[in-house]
């Protein structure tokens, strides 16, 4: 009764504080979510618990007892730890080096460093497979050096796992680093000055002080490793490595109705990945020290002694060329015409470019990622701006739960999201099996909505709410004083927004190989895949085509961190 | 208790000469302020001697020891942040405890220091707590704990009161003081509020564009400025412009606006026809009651504005046209009369170098 009394007094209340048009939005929105978001999930968590009709959880412990799939689940953690922590050892010094002290060539560095974000780790996993066959270029290299023996090289696609980890590594790297570099530029320096004073130095200081509060940002940089890391279906796949918990969802998606099991591991991971993201966002909302202006001119770098320096330089330099090592393995298989037995192709050719939109597969795939990731990115800045709008403005009740709602896909990986949508709209218009289309746009566009909306976010914030009010007070309406005043203000945003969902959509991983079945739809990164298990010319197709990705990628990073300026940092913070 | 001794300390950052070659004298145990506007560069001379910075030129001593390019971990010069800088992953015990332990002192050494620190600041019981469950002004008292905890050979304060509202601060002013006096530490805190440097200090440096202006005790400086920055400064200042008529042993001749004044001779040369500035503070000004009582230096006022202070009213005043504010300390009942006859004291009115006039005799 006083409940019913409340919910009343509470929706009277609300239509006396927003206008129609904004709770309207308000409600599509949530449907939206509901629809995509919520139901899939909903779906895989009754197939998971419910059979024929009673609660169980026998499917979980089922989960725990196959063999098979313990050991996958084993193998992913181990995995996923042993590239976190690699990822880590490696840029926490990268970034206090590259943040604390005055480095030659830092500009470059900084460059160099963030080149391996533009290629998603699967595509440089083909190129590296080719690398590292038994009779593959480091072999021969290590052949020529006299270090291995010619008549019985080593076979190191033996160790797909150290391949898997490797790659991660180098691919993680970048993420890692600009969190650790964020992490200590949000310390307050007088902190560590404090601790001088009382006679700390060196690396008690950075033991006591400087680590501890570096701490929040690190594991948040951390579990998105981790989280990337334990939920990475392309490199394991192209490795043919099985016993992780990606491959093995991967292979029950075509039995995804009939086997509940696939549903229970899928929620296994999901409930994992939110239970480290909203822990980590957590603890990085507890220590929130403002941080106090630097007295102009004052940089805080440590100068050191030059040759210290070039050495320094030297070893980033080193981790950073290693880390784009993969990269240059994809451009060199594009390129090569014949590279067998050599350390270096020893004819090249741009044949496979021109392949590429000849072959039915490529030229189809080619198009279709087009259309997809410009219908997605069209998609995300609908959703986005309206989003934010309510947020920000404060136009729709609610606000941090739509907020939150938008920000979910950041914790669900993709892996998750993809499974849920075959086996829930299974035998409906929206089948993936039958035509992935609207799915496939649809997974892309919830995927980068995080990035979308963050990006709106800051526009708006940037964008004074005065002049909106002016523009009211002068007797325009709401829509047009959107139009005509925020809109504007917000384009930058908006357009560099747009430009990173699409670029994102069109190296999408496990959306792609997930619900695109037939050859017919397969976008760009399902081609690749198809592409790299063909004998011949497969891996340099594959190639050719993951530079183009790459082009697009790096293209349009450029260009909308040159729309959004310093601010592109607010988007791709953990 | 040590003296601490800088010699003409030059700094750039960036591109900017901050400091133009600083000399000071501290003396040991003393409480010395760095005043000075916003830019003048106290800031950057406070962690010049805290080893934050490394001037280009110029030496600092403590004591007999040179420290100028000593790391401060090693100078033994504990530093009250303006924010603080408490470490947030400290409870309050650790962070006064944090010095102690760097130094590697023995455990019940530490206990003892810790306690006495917080006793001293009036913290005892929030040993457990933590920097971000303190209102501003506790974690000004751990900050300044920490400092002392540590025994420093100086301490330096950089505007720790700038963060907490009016009542606290001047609740701490006092306190600081009676706090500095019994540590007897060598205390050098910077601001920029002339109220807290004329209540707390020993001596006072007024920088000005990285430059010492003037150093001196509250008085001294307040009374007896020796530019017209420095007067304006401290405090409120009638200033007009004026020139030397007649020069006496005992007293000065100067023409104004007005009139001539009489005025004490001032301690830097002077000599007749050279323009100078007249200066005298308003609660200086006397109000002649009785009209028969033949003054020097005494004029008919018209009364502008009369604005009632509570403890005193303030008066802007017009002697031909001339602006001249006043404080009249007794209460007036139904108001002032049109016209007052205002007076000012020979002793009271200062004289200060007309800059254009110092440039052109040199």
């Amino acid at each position: 009764m006083t409940l019913s009394f409340s919910l009343t007094k509470r929706l009277r209340q609300w239509r006396y504080e927003f206008s129609p048009s904004a709770l309207s939005l308000w409600a599509t929105l949530w449907l939206i979510f509901a629809v995509l978001l919520l139901y899939p999930i909903a779906f895989m968590l009754k197939g998971a618990v419910v059979y024929e009709g009673r609660f169980t959880l026998d499917f979980f412990a089922l989960l725990l007892r196959d063999p098979q799939l313990a050991d996958a689940l084993k193998g992913s953690f181990g995995l996923a730890l042993t590239s976190t922590s690699l990822t880590l050892a490696l840029a926490i010094p990268i970034a206090y080096a590259m943040v604390r002290y005055r480095l030659p060539l830092k500009g470059v560095l900084n460059v160099v460093l963030l080149v391996p974000m533009i290629s998603p780790p699967f595509v440089s996993a083909i190129a590296v497979r080719k690398l590292l066959a038994r009779f593959g270029p480091i072999n021969q290299l290590l052949i020529a050096l006299g270090v291995v023996d010619p008549t019985n090289p080593p076979s190191w696609l033996d160790y797909p796992f150290w391949g898997i980890v490797i790659l991660q590594v180098l691919h993680f790297l970048p993420i890692a680093y600009l969190n650790c570099v964020a992490a200590l530029a949000r310390i307050d320096r007088s902190l560590e000055e404090a601790a001088q004073s009382l006679g700390a130095h060196g690396f008690r200081l950075f033991r006591t002080v400087t680590l501890p509060l570096m701490m929040p940002g690190l594991f948040a940089a951390g579990s998105l490793v981790f989280i990337l890391a334990f939920t990475d279906l392309g490199t394991p796949l192209v490795f043919n490595y099985t016993r992780v918990i990606a491959v093995q969802v991967f292979h029950r998606v075509e039995q995804a109705l009939e086997d509940p099991t696939g549903y229970a591991m899928v929620l296994l991971v999901m409930v994992l990945s939110v239970v480290i993201f909203w822990t980590s966002k957590r603890w990085a909302e507890r220590w929130q020290v403002q941080t106090m202006p630097r007295a102009a001119g004052e940089t805080g770098e440590c100068i050191l002694p030059l040759p210290l320096a070039w050495l320094l330089f030297a070893a980033i330099f080193l981790v950073a060329f290693l880390a784009i090592l993969p990269n240059i393995a994809v451009v060199l298989n594009a390129f090569a015409d014949r590279w067998f037995m050599t350390i270096l192709p020893d004819r090249w050719t741009t044949r496979y470019f021109e392949q590429l939109l000849v072959y039915s597969l490529t030229a189809t795939a080619i198009r279709n990622s087009l259309l997809y990731s410009l219908a997605s990115a069209t998609l995300d800045i609908l959703l986005g701006l309206a989003i934010a709008y309510l947020v920000v403005r404060g136009k729709a009740p609610l606000p941090q739960w739509l907020d939150g709602m938008a920000m979910l896909p950041l914790a669900i990986p993709g892996i998750v999201v993809a499974f849920g949508y075959v086996g829930a709209f299974a035998n409906t218009p929206l089948d993936p099996r039958q035509n992935p289309v609207l799915l496939l746009i649809i997974a892309y566009a919830i995927r980068r909505l995080p990035y979308m909306v963050r990006a709106c976010y800051a526009g708006l914030q940037q964008a004074s709410e005065i002049l909106e009010e002016a523009s009211l007070n002068l007797g325009a309406s709401p829509f047009r004083t959107f139009v005509k005043i925020t809109l504007p203000q917000i384009l930058p945003h908006l357009i560099a927004g747009g430009i990173m969902a699409f670029a994102f959509a069109m190296l999408e991983v496990s959306d792609s190989l997930i619900l695109a079945f037939d050859q017919r739809y397969f976008p760009i990164t399902k081609a690749i895949y198809a592409l790299a298990n063909r004998l011949e010319g497969g891996v340099q197709m594959a190639s050719a085509m993951g530079i183009l990705g790459m082009l697009v990628l790096g293209f349009s990073l450029v260009l909308s961190t040159r729309l959004m300026g310093r601010r592109m940092g607010e988007v791709f913070k953990v | 208790m040590m003296p601490v001794r800088v010699e003409n300390i030059v700094k750039w950052l960036g591109k900017t000469l901050v400091l133009r070659g600083i000399t000071l004298d501290f003396r040991a145990g003393e409480f010395f302020f760095l005043l000075g506007p916003s830019g003048c560069g106290k800031t950057t001379f406070l962690r010049v001697l805290a080893g934050f910075l490394f001037p280009e030129e110029g030496r600092v001593f403590f004591g007999e020891r040179e420290v100028t390019f000593l790391p401060p971990h090693k100078r033994n010069a504990a530093m009250v942040f303006q924010h603080y800088a408490l470490f947030p992953h400290m409870s309050v015990w650790d962070n006064v405890a944090y010095g102690l332990k760097v130094r590697k002192l023995p455990r019940h050494e530490i206990e003892l220091r810790v306690r006495d620190a917080l006793r001293l600041v009036r913290l005892k019981g929030f040993e457990r707590r933590f920097p971000l469950q303190l209102s501003g002004g506790q974690q000004q008292r751990v900050a300044l704990a920490r400092a002392i905890a540590v025994h420093p050979d100086l301490l330096l304060l950089d505007e720790p009161l700038s963060n907490l509202d009016a009542k606290l601060r001047a609740e701490m002013r006092s306190e600081l003081k009676e706090l500095q006096r019994k540590l007897g530490v060598t205390t050098v805190y910077v601001t920029h509020d002339q109220k807290e440097a004329l209540a707390m200090a020993d001596r006072i440096a007024v920088m000005r564009e990285g430059r010492v202006e003037q150093v001196g005790t509250p008085t001294e400086l307040y009374r007896r400025p020796r530019s017209r920055f420095v007067a304006e400064f401290l405090g409120d200042a009638n200033v007009w412009e004026g020139r030397i008529v007649a020069l006496h042993s005992e007293q000065v001749s100067v023409e104004t606006p007005f009139g001539i004044l009489h005025c004490h001779p001032p301690d830097f040369p002077v000599r007749e026809g050279e323009r100078v500035w007249v200066m005298i503070r308003p609660e200086a000004v006397v109000f002649v009651s009785d009209g028969s009582q033949q003054l020097p230096n005494t004029f008919v006022a018209r009364i502008e504005r009369a604005v009632y202070l509570g403890e005193a009213t303030e008066v802007v005043a017009r002697v031909r046209d001339i602006k001249v504010k006043a404080l009249h300390f007794r209460a007036q009942d139904g108001g002032f009369a049109h016209e007052v006859r205002l007076q000012f004291a020979p002793n009271d009115l200062v004289l200060l170098p007309h800059e254009e006039a110092a440039t052109v005799a040199v």
